[in-house]
């Protein structure tokens, strides 16, 4: 599926299908899958900001495909309405069938660093690794899921439900996380820096800068800088 | 063929701003409806002495200019207690149903602007039944000639509101006037008055509190009459450096809009056509801050702190020039010269009775401040991305692209990308109406009475005022600002953990550094409002005879 790729970005769009049946409490199985998923708002922080190289991913589950709308006025429909001996019901015939889903789907979609080769093994094992108890909370509903029990089944399985995909976030270049992560907190801190030494001598400025490349560590991914899936402005940064 | 619009049938302050047209004072006046019955009573009254957008003057079609203007818009619980079906209600525009107050995370009217510190009566709207506003009235006066130009003024807008007690007074109780509007040393008044700001002399000007002149770019629209002179700069801007008028349905329901169609409007047709949604809102300047951050600012800025209060804005503040015309004190100097001399021209010929010449004089002034493109200033160089004209109307400016081997930091028009450069403005454009209020006793400080009161009319409040305050206002994205807010409005953060700063550009061929704003404090703060309906005059007359029939 080369079009999954573009540079070193990986679109990743997997649907699998959810058991029918419900549990002990009357819950439907897909819709307990749903207020799983919404519990993960209420923590700290979404699970998948701990999987390494995720740019952005959703989950939804998707109850049933929408019907367009009954078919518009085509010249030959308008043809055909002009023509009164062609009977109600004979036209009726002819209306398509609503198309319906054979059951309900948890979405997960997803775009990381993925290199110039796309590696979805890579990706899966870490996500495995890292969030492998709540993978199985939201996929252990899921046909063929059950008997997954480490990353190379997990890897199997996300293979099986995975469809092509072929929109990108835009919002990120592709380069690995880490290096956006501290290239954001670069720009950020850099502001502050430019606002700090503004109309200072050049002497005082240059000192300040040697000062500011040492605190910030340009060269240095893992700290200071941002944290994946930041979104607390008072938590953002990651201290050494 | 042009839209010819039914002047009779609009309302005057839709289609004139009335401080342009001779009336330096109005008094804002909000009321309750108690009594349908009286309350529709009541607004028929009042409809018998609106004004409408007819033109002025002896000529045919013409009236005489009324010593007093009345003009009456309505919120949603108003139409609602007037008795307007729920057939016609549920048409209205969501945000207009939800009130100003409810908006408040999109208008970003938080911390000292949020509705805790608002005027007692906008706190008490839509709180309990009778404390919702209903009905807005207008009075605006008409000035005087030569020194007896105010008192006249204020003596016609009084004469209006005894006028306008008398009819309140009819209605026994069914219609009662909302108190709590703060005036001088916390003093609640039953209105809020407005006023030009005067000059050391006692004489009108075009200032607002900060100083700066307000209101030149009002947008020009098709199908008024008195405007037809006044597109440059105004309008939409066209390929090859032309300029036309909007269309009507940006700013009037009933007629077709930029996008080709009719704008959103609840039925019948009729009660929705030739009125539009007015937005009001009282404007607290802090004139203390504004005056300490602009002499600590401006004592660091290359340019000196004139040239800094215009980057602010965009405009000098002596002459009103806009700095991509005047980017130095210098050209500045020059327009005032040319200004001067106009002006000169115009009172000689007013002297000798030419009306000609005073006519073709204003209008090479109105060029003058009106009559630009950024086109020369992609980069922000001249006018800041961040100063308040540029984000309340970037004209062509938000077409900006940069390619790989342009100067860094240099932006440019990007050509075929749309139709016309203004295409990406022209449906976010807002009529501005209303005065200053208050008089600043103290100009080192920020209490007080004193600030704007705004009246923005739209065809979508959504799309125009909401987005514009929320996007360009609050916001930076669109003018490759970040989150950097405008200058002058934005709803800068007292918090120390989330300074507010913005950029002042330089071109980027030359050797100079930007200058950076930090820690800029909040100099406006909201103060109250309310989104309102000014109806047609038909549509007047059917909400107070309670027959509007969406059947």
């Amino acid at each position: 599926m080369a079009s999954n790729i573009s540079g070193n970005a990986y679109a990743l769009t997997v649907l699998s299908p959810i058991k029918e049946g419900f549990t002990s409490d009357e819950k439907s199985y897909a819709d307990t899958v749903r207020d799983r998923l919404q519990g993960w708002n209420f923590e700290e922080n979404s699970p998948m900001a701990l999987v390494p190289q995720t740019y952005l991913c959703r989950y939804f589950v998707l109850d049933d495909v929408y019907t367009e709308s009954q078919p518009g006025a085509g010249a030959i429909d308008t043809f055909v309405d002009w023509l009164p001996v062609v009977p109600d019901k004979l036209r009726h015939c002819y209306w398509p069938n609503q198309d319906h889903l054979k059951s309900r789907y948890l979405v997960f979609s997803c775009n990381f660093h993925g290199g110039p080769k796309g590696d979805l093994d890579g990706y899966l094992i870490n996500m495995w690794n890292a969030i492998g108890d709540r993978i199985k909370e939201v996929w252990g509903y899921c046909y063929g899921f059950d008997g997954v029990d480490n990353a190379d089944k997990f890897i199997a399985y996300i293979k099986k439900c995975q469809r092509e995909a072929t929109l990108f976030f835009v919002g990120s270049n592709d380069d690995p996380l880490e290096e956006q992560l501290k290239a954001l907190y670069l720009k950020q801190e850099f502001s502050k820096f430019a606002v700090a030494n503004q109309g200072l001598d050049a002497a005082t400025v240059r000192a300040n800068f040697k000062e500011f490349i040492q605190s910030v560590a340009p060269t240095n991914l893992t700290a200071p800088t941002w944290v994946p899936g930041g979104y607390r402005v008072d938590k953002l940064v990651k201290r050494g | 063929m042009t839209n010819k619009l039914d002047l009779l049938d609009i309302q005057g302050n839709v289609l004139r701003a009335y401080g342009r047209f001779g009336y330096p004072v109005a008094r804002y006046v909000f009321l309750n409806v108690r009594n349908s019955a009286e309350g529709r009573k009541f607004v028929g009254a009042i409809s018998q002495r609106v004004t409408t957008a007819v033109e002025w003057g002896n000529g045919p079609n013409q009236k005489e200019q009324p010593p007093w203007a009345v003009n009456i818009a309505f919120t949603y619980q108003g139409l609602k207690d007037l008795g307007v079906p729920r057939a016609s209600l549920v048409g209205f525009s969501p945000e207009f149903a939800s009130g100003m107050k409810e908006r408040r995370d999109i208008l970003g009217d938080n911390g000292s602007s949020s509705p805790e510190n608002w005027d007692p009566i906008w706190q008490g709207n839509r709180e309990t039944r009778e404390q919702d506003v209903h009905i807005f009235i207008s009075l605006d006066g008409l000035s005087g000639r030569g020194a007896e130009w105010l008192s006249v003024a204020e003596k016609n807008r009084e004469e209006a509101y005894q006028w306008l007690l008398g009819e309140v007074d009819k209605t026994k109780g069914g219609v009662v006037i909302l108190p709590g509007h703060i005036g001088d040393n916390g003093a609640k008044l039953d209105y809020q008055d407005v006023r030009v700001v005067l000059d050391k002399e006692g004489r009108p000007t075009p200032k607002e509190h900060f100083g700066y002149t307000d209101g030149i770019s009002d947008p020009v629209f098709e199908g008024v009459p008195y405007d037809t002179n006044r597109v440059k700069g105004r309008g939409k801007q066209l390929v090859g450096g032309k300029w036309g008028p909007l269309a009507t349905g940006e700013f009037l329901l009933g007629h077709v809009d930029e996008a080709m169609e009719y704008p959103h409007a609840p039925e019948p047709v009729l009660l929705a056509r030739n009125g539009t949604y007015m937005v009001y809102r009282k404007l607290h300047e802090n004139v203390g801050s504004f005056e300490r951050y602009l002499e600590e600012q401006g004592s660091k800025f290359p340019g000196g702190k004139e040239l800094l209060a215009a980057k602010f804005v965009g405009r000098w503040r002596d002459t009103g020039v806009p700095l991509v015309k005047a980017p130095d004190a210098e050209s500045n100097a020059k327009f005032a010269a040319q200004i001067e001399a106009y002006n000169q021209a115009i009172s000689e010929a007013r002297k000798k009775g030419d009306e000609d010449a005073v006519k073709a004089n204003e209008q090479a002034i109105d060029d003058i401040l009106s009559d630009f493109t950024y086109e020369n200033d992609m980069s922000g160089g001249k006018c800041p991305f961040s100063s308040h004209i540029r984000r309340i109307n970037p004209r062509g400016s938000l077409e900006m692209i940069h390619e790989d081997g342009d100067a860094p930091g240099s932006l440019k028009l990007s050509k075929g990308a749309f139709n016309t450069p203004s295409a990406l403005s022209d449906r976010r454009r807002l009529l501005r109406r209303g005065l200053p209020y208050g008089e600043v006793k103290d100009r080192s400080r920020d209490d007080g009475s004193h600030g704007i009161v705004i009246m923005m009319l739209n065809a979508d409040i959504n799309r125009q005022f909401e987005f514009v305050q929320q996007q360009w206002i609050n916001y930076g994205n669109d003018f490759k600002a970040g989150n950097d807010k405008e200058i002058i409005l934005g709803n800068h953060s007292a918090d120390e953990k989330f300074p507010s700063k913005a950029v002042i550009q330089v071109d980027p061929n030359s050797d100079e550094a930007p200058f950076l704003l930090s820690n800029i404090p909040r100099f406006v703060e909201t103060r109250g409002g309310e989104y309102f309906f000014i109806p047609s005059i038909t549509a007047l007359n059917w909400i107070a005879r309670g027959v509007v029939d969406p059947t």
